[in-house]
C-alpha cells in the first residue's frame, strides 16, 4: 500500500514525505475559486461595456486589464502551489497574453497574422486590421449587400511588415524620421529620402510571388488575357477615424508585371511630407503606421461618377446628389472636366428633382495597360446624359442601402461598365456641414409631431435610430423575403434572425436578452436593436413606417427624418478610440478556446486568453482536490468517500472534520452525513418530484445552441475530469457542481453564532439559447431575492449572497438551494415562455411552504 | 428660468465622456457645453452660469475639486454632479461637503446619469 501511494504521489508530482495537510491545500483551493469568480465577473462586466450603454474612458480599460492581469497571475501561482509546480508553463502562455494586452494598451494595433495577399471573397469585417478599411468595405459590400464591385485582392499589413523588415528598411525609415523630428532634416528632405529608400528596396521573394499568384488567379477566373489593375492605398484607419483622404497615392491601369512597383509606390506615399506632418500633429506612434493595399481589376468604364447620399451643404433638403461623365472617374474626382449633375429625392421612389446636362468634350480612358489617355467624346454623346434614368434610380437605391449599412452619410464612387452594369468602386463616410445639425430643442418636440407607438418599454441591445417599414415575422411574414432597409419585428430574439443583419435597419422583439447571440451580432454590425418590448409584435403591422429610438426606448409612427439625420451626425461609440481599444483588448481576454478537457488543446500551451487560463485552472484545481482528498488521501485528519445515492450526482465528499459519521468504505450513505449545511442541500435536492429523472429532453434549437456552448459532457473515467466535489465539516460545506451544463458553486457556514453564518451561491452555464438562459436567470433572481438573498447578475452568471441570519433561517435557505440545484438541471429547456417564470416561482414557493410544515 | 432650456457644462479631460454625453443630452433637450481643459471651463463659468455642472475629479493638469469649489462659490444654486474613475470614500465625502448634488463612479450607464440629471433639474425647478 505504501508503495502504491508512493507511486501515485510521484505521478501526482508530490512526494509522500512532502505531503501538505489537506486543510492547507483547501485554503489554496478556495482562494483559487474566489479568484476564478472575480475574473469571470470582471470579464463579463467588461464585455457588457461594449453595448454602447455605458460611458467609460481609457482609464477604465487600463484599470480593468491591470486588475485582470494581477488576478490571473495570482491564480497561476496558486494552481502551481496546489499541484506542487505542475503547470509552470501556464506562465509562458500568460506572459504572451499579457504582452499582447500591454501592446494594445500602448496603442499598438496587433494585426492578425495572415497571408500576404487575401482575395476579396475571403475578407470579412474581422480582418479590417489586416486589410485596411477600403479593402474591408469593398469586400463587405460585395459579399453581404450583393452589390457589384470590382474583383480584387488585398496586400495585407502582414506583407507590409515583411517588406519593412527587408534590408532593415524600418530602421532606416525610423532614423530619417528621427532626424526630421530633431530638426536636422527638413520634412521635404526626410520624405524624399525615405521614399527613395522604399522605392529602391526589393520585395521579399515570397511576397513578390504571392502578388503575382493573386493577380493570375483573377485573370484565370475572369478569363482576361491582359488584365489591368487599379492599385490603391488601404491604410489602417484611413476611411474611418482619421481623414487622410487624398494623402496617399493610387495608380490606375497597371499591368500584372507592374504591380510590384505600384505596390512600392503606394507604400512610399505613406511618407509624403503632408502625411508625415499630419501624423505628427495627431501624435501617431511609429508602430501605428501600417499600410495595406487594394489591388482591383480595372472596370473599363463607359461612364463614372460620384454619389453623395446627402447634399453636404444643404442636408436639410433631403436630396442626394450625383455627378457623372463619360469614361473613367479620375478626372471627375479631381474636378478636371465638366460633369452632369443630378439631384435625387432620398425618399422612394427617388424622383429626380434636378438635372443639369453639360457639354462633355473629352473623357479619360485606359490606354491598354499603360496608364490613361484623353479621348474626344463621340459627337452624339456630347450633350447626352452620361447616366440613364434607370441607372440613376438604381444608384439612389444603392446609396440608401450603403448609408444604412455603414450608418453614416456616404460618398460613393461608381462606374458603369460596357454591359451597362453599375459597379461600386468605393464607399466612404461623407462629412456634412456641422452647423446644419438640427437644434436639439426641436427634437424634444418630436412627440407633438409624430404619434408615438410605444414609449419607455424594452431594453436597448444596441443604441441608435432605425427607421423604415416594419416586417413582422410573428404575423406570418417570411424571413427569406425580408426587404432591404426594413425594421424586423419578432416575438423572440432568435439567433436565426442574424441572417438578415446586413439588410435590417433595426430589430425590435417582444422578448430577448442583451447578452444573447443576436445582441452580439447587432452590436458588431451596429444595427439599432430593442428587446423586451413585451408586445411590439401586436402593435406593429408589416409595411407600416416607423422610427425606433432605442436609446430613448421610443417607437414613433412614420419616418422621423430629424432623428434619422441626427443619428447620422453622431459619432457612433464603436468608432471611438476607447471602444476599439476595449474591443481589441477583450479579444485577448474574453474568448474561450478550451472547451473539452479531453481535447488535445486542453493544455497550458493551448491557453490563448485569460478566460482560457481561468477555465484550465478551474478544471485542474477541482481535479487536484479530488485526487489529493479522495483517490490519494494520506492526510489523517481528512476522510473521503463517494456519495452512494439513488440520484446521479457523482459527488465526492471530503470530510475535514465531523462531516460524516460511522464506517464507510468509499461509499457514503446520505444518512451518514452529519454536515449540517450538506444535509439541508441533499434534503432539498431529493425532495419528491424535484429531481426529474428522465433524460433532459432537449429540443432542436436548444440542442443547436448547446453545440456552441462551452461545457463538455461528463467523462466516465473515474479519475478523469468532471466529478463533483464537496468539502464538508460539521458546520461547513463547499460544493463545486457541474450538473449537465451548469456550473454551481455553494459555500456555506452555519452555526449558532449568527454573525459567522453565510451562504454564497453562484450559478452559470446552460444548454440552451440566450432567451431561455435569461428567463432562467430572471427566475433564479426572483426566487432568491424573495428569500432575502442579495443577488448580482453578470451576464448569465448569477451570484447570490446571504449573511448573518439565524441557524433555522439559514437551513431553510440551503434547502431552497438544494431544490434549485436539482430543479435548474432541467430548467433551461423548460423555460419555453415568460409565463413559465411565474409558474415555476409558484411551484418552488409551494414546496417551501409544504416543507416547512413537516 | 423655468421655461428656458436647462444648461449643462461638462468637464472631463477624456474626450470620450463629453463626446458620448453631449449628443445624448442634447437630444433630450438640454443645452450643453463640453470642455476637456479645466482652464477653459473656468473661463467659461466666469461668463455664464450653468444650471448643472458635470465634472471629473482627477484629471491631468486640472483639479476637479478646485473647479467644483469655484463653481459652488460663484453660483451656489448650480447643481454639481461629480463623475470619477477613482471613487474613494474620502473624495466622495469631500465633494459632498462642498455641496455637490451627486457622485457617480465611472464607468456608468447613460441611463444612470440621465436619472441623476433629471433629479437635479427637478430640484432646480422646485426652487
Amino acid at each position: 500500500m505504501k508503495n502504491f501511494l508512493h507511486q501515485v504521489g510521484k505521478l501526482f508530482g508530490r512526494k509522500e514525505k512532502e505531503s501538505v495537510p489537506f486543510k492547507v491545500l483547501f485554503t489554496d483551493f478556495k482562494k483559487s475559486l474566489e479568484l476564478n469568480n472575480q475574473i469571470l465577473d470582471l470579464i463579463n462586466d467588461a464585455n457588457d461595456k461594449l453595448s454602447g450603454d455605458y460611458i467609460f474612458d481609457e482609464q477604465y480599460i487600463h484599470a480593468t486589464c491591470h486588475q485582470l492581469t494581477d488576478l490571473v497571475r495570482e491564480l497561476i501561482v496558486i494552481i502551481n502551489h496546489l499541484t506542487n509546480q505542475k503547470y509552470p508553463n501556464l506562465f509562458t502562455s500568460f506572459h504572451k497574453i499579457e504582452e499582447d494586452i500591454q501592446a494594445i494598451l500602448g496603442g499598438q494595433v496587433l494585426y492578425p497574422v495572415t497571408a500576404f495577399t487575401l482575395p476579396y471573397k475571403r475578407i470579412t469585417r474581422d480582418l479590417i486590421d489586416s486589410v485596411g478599411g477600403k479593402n474591408a468595405h469593398i469586400a463587405e459590400i460585395s459579399s453581404l449587400l450583393n452589390i457589384e464591385t470590382p474583383e480584387g485582392f488585398a496586400i495585407t499589413t502582414a506583407a507590409f511588415s515583411a517588406f519593412m523588415q527587408t534590408d532593415n528598411l524600418a530602421e532606416k525609415v525610423a532614423e530619417l524620421n528621427t532626424s526630421w523630428n530633431k530638426g536636422t532634416l527638413s520634412v521635404e528632405d526626410a520624405a524624399e529620402k525615405i521614399q527613395q529608400i522604399i522605392l529602391g528596396t526589393q520585395l521579399p521573394t515570397h511576397l513578390e510571388r504571392n502578388i503575382m499568384d493573386a493577380a493570375i488567379t483573377i485573370m484565370d477566373r475572369k478569363n482576361i488575357e491582359q488584365p489591368c489593375f487599379a492599385v490603391r492605398s488601404s491604410a489602417l484607419g484611413e476611411d474611418d477615424t482619421f481623414s487622410f483622404a487624398g494623402q496617399y497615392r493610387s495608380f490606375l491601369s497597371i499591368p500584372v508585371e507592374g504591380l510590384q512597383d505600384a505596390y512600392r509606390q503606394v507604400v512610399a506615399s505613406l511618407y509624403s511630407p503632408e502625411a508625415m506632418e499630419y501624423r505628427q500633429q495627431k501624435d501617431f506612434k511609429p508602430n501605428e503606421i501600417m499600410m495595406a493595399v487594394a489591388v482591383q481589376l480595372m472596370i473599363p468604364a463607359k461612364a463614372s461618377g460620384v454619389l453623395y447620399s446627402y447634399d453636404p451643404l444643404h442636408p436639410e433638403t433631403e436630396q442626394m446628389i450625383v455627378s457623372s461623365a463619360w469614361g473613367l472617374g479620375e478626372p471627375i474626382v479631381s474636378g478636371e472636366i465638366p460633369t452632369d449633375h443630378f439631384t435625387i429625392d432620398r425618399q422612394t421612389p427617388h424622383e429626380i428633382s434636378e438635372m443639369q446636362i453639360v457639354r462633355k468634350e473629352e473623357s479619360k480612358i485606359s490606354k491598354g495597360c499603360g496608364g490613361l489617355k484623353t479621348e474626344a467624346v463621340r459627337e452624339d454623346q456630347k450633350t447626352q446624359s452620361s447616366l440613364t434614368k434607370k441607372q440613376l434610380l438604381q444608384l439612389a437605391e444603392f446609396g440608401m442601402q450603403l448609408e444604412k449599412y455603414f450608418r453614416k452619410p456616404q460618398d460613393i464612387e461608381f462606374a458603369v461598365d460596357h454591359d451597362d452594369h453599375l459597379v461600386i468602386l468605393q464607399s466612404r463616410q461623407l462629412q456634412l456641414q456641422h452647423q446644419k445639425t438640427p437644434r436639439a430643442c426641436d427634437l424634444t418636440e418630436l412627440s407633438a409631431r409624430y404619434p408615438i407607438v410605444m414609449r419607455g418599454k424594452g431594453i436597448a441591445a444596441m443604441e441608435g435610430i432605425a427607421s423604415g417599414p416594419v416586417w413582422n415575422i410573428d404575423k406570418g411574414d417570411n424571413l427569406e423575403d425580408f426587404p432591404v432597409g426594413a425594421v424586423l419585428v419578432a416575438r423572440h430574439a432568435s439567433p436565426l434572425l442574424a441572417r438578415v443583419i446586413h439588410k435590417a435597419a433595426g430589430f425590435v422583439t417582444d422578448i430577448g436578452s442583451t447578452t444573447g447571440h443576436l445582441a452580439t451580432v447587432a452590436r458588431e454590425f451596429r444595427v439599432p436593436t430593442l428587446f423586451n418590448t413585451e408586445n411590439a409584435t401586436e402593435l406593429l403591422e408589416t409595411g407600416q413606417d416607423i422610427t425606433v429610438d432605442t436609446e430613448c426606448l421610443t417607437i414613433y409612427e412614420g419616418i422621423v427624418q430629424e432623428l434619422h439625420y441626427y443619428s447620422l451626425q453622431e459619432d457612433p461609440i464603436e468608432e471611438m478610440h476607447e471602444y476599439r481599444m476595449l474591443r481589441r483588448v477583450l479579444k485577448k481576454i474574453e474568448p474561450l478556446n478550451l472547451f473539452d478537457p479531453n481535447e488535445k488543446n486542453f493544455t497550458p500551451a493551448g491557453c490563448k486568453t485569460y478566460h482560457d487560463l481561468t477555465r484550465f485552472i478551474h478544471e485542474k484545481s477541482v481535479e487536484t482536490i479530488i485526487n489529493i482528498g479522495f483517490y490519494h488521501s494520506h492526510d489523517r485528519d481528512t476522510h473521503a468517500g463517494e456519495l452512494a445515492w439513488e440520484y446521479p450526482l457523482d459527488l465526492i465528499l471530503i470530510d475535514v472534520g465531523g462531516g460524516i459519521e460511522g464506517e464507510y468504505d468509499h461509499g457514503v450513505r446520505p444518512e451518514q452525513i452529519s454536515s449540517v449545511p450538506m444535509q439541508q442541500l441533499l434534503r432539498g435536492m431529493s425532495w419528491p418530484g424535484i429531481w426529474d429523472m428522465s433524460p433532459a429532453k432537449v429540443d432542436f434549437s436548444s440542442f443547436m445552441s448547446s453545440l456552441t456552448r462551452t461545457t463538455p459532457t461528463r467523462s466516465t473515467s473515474p479519475e478523469d475530469v468532471g466529478r463533483n466535489l464537496a468539502v464538508i465539516s460539521k458546520e461547513y460545506t463547499n460544493i463545486n457542481f457541474r450538473l449537465g451544463y451548469h456550473f454551481t458553486v455553494i459555500d456555506a457556514y452555519i452555526s449558532d453564532s449568527v454573525l459567522d453564518n453565510h451562504i454564497y451561491f453562484r450559478f452559470s452555464g446552460g444548454v440552451t439559447d440566450s432567451t431561455r438562459r435569461s428567463r432562467r436567470t430572471r427566475l433564479l433572481d426572483e426566487i432568491l431575492s424573495h428569500y432575502d438573498f442579495f443577488c448580482e447578475l453578470h451576464g448569465d452568471i448569477i451570484v447570490a449572497r446571504l449573511k448573518r441570519m439565524d441557524h433555522k433561517s439559514m437551513l431553510r435557505r440551503l434547502f431552497l438551494l438544494g431544490l434549485l440545484v436539482a430543479f435548474t438541471r432541467q430548467l433551461d429547456v423548460k423555460m419555453i415562455n415568460d409565463n413559465k417564470i411565474q409558474y415555476y416561482f409558484k411551484k418552488i414557493q409551494t414546496i417551501m411552504e409544504e416543507s416547512n410544515d413537516n | 428660468m423655468t421655461t428656458e432650456q436647462t444648461t449643462i457644462l461638462i468637464l472631463d479631460d477624456e474626450p470620450i465622456v463629453s463626446k458620448r454625453l453631449k449628443p445624448s443630452l442634447e437630444k433630450k433637450g438640454y443645452e450643453v457645453e463640453a470642455f476637456t481643459k479645466g482652464a477653459d471651463a473656468l473661463a467659461r463659468i466666469q461668463e455664464k452660469q450653468f444650471n448643472i455642472v458635470i465634472t471629473d475629479l482627477k484629471m491631468e493638469g486640472v483639479d476637479g475639486m478646485q473647479f467644483l469649489t469655484a463653481v459652488k462659490d460663484k453660483y451656489p444654486d448650480t447643481e454639481v454632479i461629480v463623475i470619477t474613475g477613482f471613487a474613494t470614500m474620502a473624495t466622495a465625502k469631500e465633494s459632498f461637503s462642498k455641496g455637490i448634488f451627486d457622485f457617480l463612479a465611472k464607468p456608468f450607464k447613460l441611463g444612470e446619469i440621465n436619472e441623476v440629471i433629471a433629479k437635479a433639474e427637478a430640484k432646480i425647478k422646485a426652487n
